[in-house]
């Protein structure tokens, strides 16, 4: 199911690869003398590379009547589950301690970063990574301290094998938004989908429902610490679907260029 | 002796000239204003409720001295903005800086003694960013850009990004995507919308 669901992407991507132009006419409208005002601009401003300013202001989206009901549901889900949900578990779980689970999750999931580290070349990341991991799981109590930024001041690299894919020079894609799992590239869909194999989770535990249900549980103790940040992302955007698309290809492109 | 302590005492002087110099101008006015906004939000006598008017007063005040409302604009509606008439500029620019007002009051008036740590800057011409680094209590840093475009002897934002998103951009995205989907007035009409919700 997931695997065909992949291979239906991949082929989608590949196609809008093909006919980016037609893409860029339907988002923008033909060439005006406004294109030509900004492009002007473009020269005087170098604070805004020439990506942001002018017509590649976004992620290409094809399926956007389909990612929009998509993001409805994610919104339903939001504010009818997992919010009163992590409201409920906030008032068991103090912040304190939720922190430390998430930061377990996290030092499990050393490989991915270490590995895309690896292939990017970095190699101080990928011995950092390592060295944190070590230190971690021993002296920070199995990973629920981060002692090696606390004591040694080694922080956590935020890569991962979508991250590597863009370094290699490979375009996003497509956006695409999930049920449940929310926003995507395809690239960033084809990282996740490698990272699968790199999460050690899936190798500790034998049953599929386990590895779900820990999974799940890792998912909602991180929503828990985020609770209010889309309620204000809503309440500042006029169309909070783009909104929400915009910041996640910025976020993302602005980490590949890190 | 004397002229040991009058040299020690040269030697402190140009020490404290010195240290704003070496952050540079950018930097020192948006530290300026960013400082007395804390000092605002932070002061326990403008937290009563029957003074939360004159504190937001107080803020936005501050806050229209360093921002490039006209700037801003225009790069938020992109290629759109030649083609308005004065009137519609200025009701736009009425509406956005509205919206970006409250949007920026509201994450102000959850300031709870976060540090700012200025990391530099760098100027190119009339443009330059200016690198701060907000750390939360829960020791999460936030990297947070501010674009400056010089006017004048004076700095003026005309973006902010935060995590890398950079808010004009965003916005842009959207006012493209409604202009181009509907209508240039159904734009305005959604900001309108947003503008008086509570």
């Amino acid at each position: 199911m997931l695997r065909s669901l992949i291979i239906f992407i991949g082929l989608l991507q590949i196609i809008v690869a093909i006919c980016p132009d037609a893409q860029a006419q339907q988002r923008w409208g033909p060439l005006d003398e406004g294109d030509n005002f900004l492009i002007q601009d473009r020269k005087v401003d170098s604070q805004e590379s020439d990506k942001t300013f002018g017509r590649e202001d976004s992620i290409p989206d094809p399926l956007e009547p389909l990612n929009r009901c998509f993001y409805q549901f994610n919104d339903k889900l939001y504010f009818w589950v997992v919010r009163p949900f992590s409201k409920g578990y906030n008032t068991i779980a103090p912040e304190l301690m939720r922190s430390s689970i998430q930061n377990f999750f996290s030092n499990l999931c050393m490989p991915i970063r270490a590995v895309s580290c690896l292939f990017q070349g970095k190699i101080t990341g990928f011995g950092e990574e390592l060295l944190r991991f070590v230190v971690n799981s021993s002296a920070g109590f199995l990973g629920f301290q981060d002692v090696a930024q606390q004591a040694l001041n080694i922080k956590m690299r935020d890569e991962d094998l979508a991250q590597t894919l863009g370094f290699y020079g490979i375009g996003p894609g497509f956006y695409i938004h999930l049920p449940i799992l929310g926003p995507f590239s395809g690239r960033s869909l084809f990282g996740w989908a490698g990272e699968q194999f790199l999460n050690p989770v899936d190798y500790f535990l034998d049953s599929w429902f386990a590895v779900l249900s820990v999974r799940s549980y890792d998912w909602i103790n991180r929503a828990s610490l985020r609770i209010g940040e889309y309620e204000a992302l809503k309440r500042a955007a006029l169309d909070p679907y783009v909104s929400v698309r915009n910041g996640y290809w910025q976020y993302r492109e602005n980490k590949i260029k890190e | 002796m004397a002229p040991r302590s009058l040299f020690g005492i040269l030697f402190f002087l140009v020490l404290i000239v010195s240290i704003p110099v070496l952050s540079g101008e950018p930097t020192e006015q948006i530290r300026e204003t960013s400082d007395k906004i804390i000092a605002i939000v932070s002061n326990h006598d403008l937290n009563r409720t029957d003074r939360a008017e004159e504190k937001r007063q107080l803020i936005r005040q501050a806050v229209d001295e360093r921002f490039k409302w006209d700037e801003m604009c225009r790069r938020a509606l992109g290629r759109h903005w030649v083609k308005r008439t004065q009137e519609e500029k200025k009701e736009f620019r009425d509406l956005f800086a509205k919206l970006l007002e409250r949007t920026y009051l509201e994450k102000v008036e959850g300031y709870s003694g976060e540090e700012v740590i200025y990391e530099g800057e760098t100027i190119d011409g009339k443009y330059a960013v200016v690198k701060v680094e907000i750390v939360t209590q829960k020791k999460t840093d936030i990297p947070v850009h501010y674009k400056v475009v010089k006017d004048g002897n004076q700095w003026f934002i005309y973006d902010i990004s935060v995590n890398g998103i950079s808010l004009i951009n965003n916005y842009r995205a959207q006012f493209n995507s409604i202009i181009v989907k509907s209508s240039y007035e159904d734009l305005i009409d959604k900001l309108r919308l947003k503008v008086s919700e509570d």
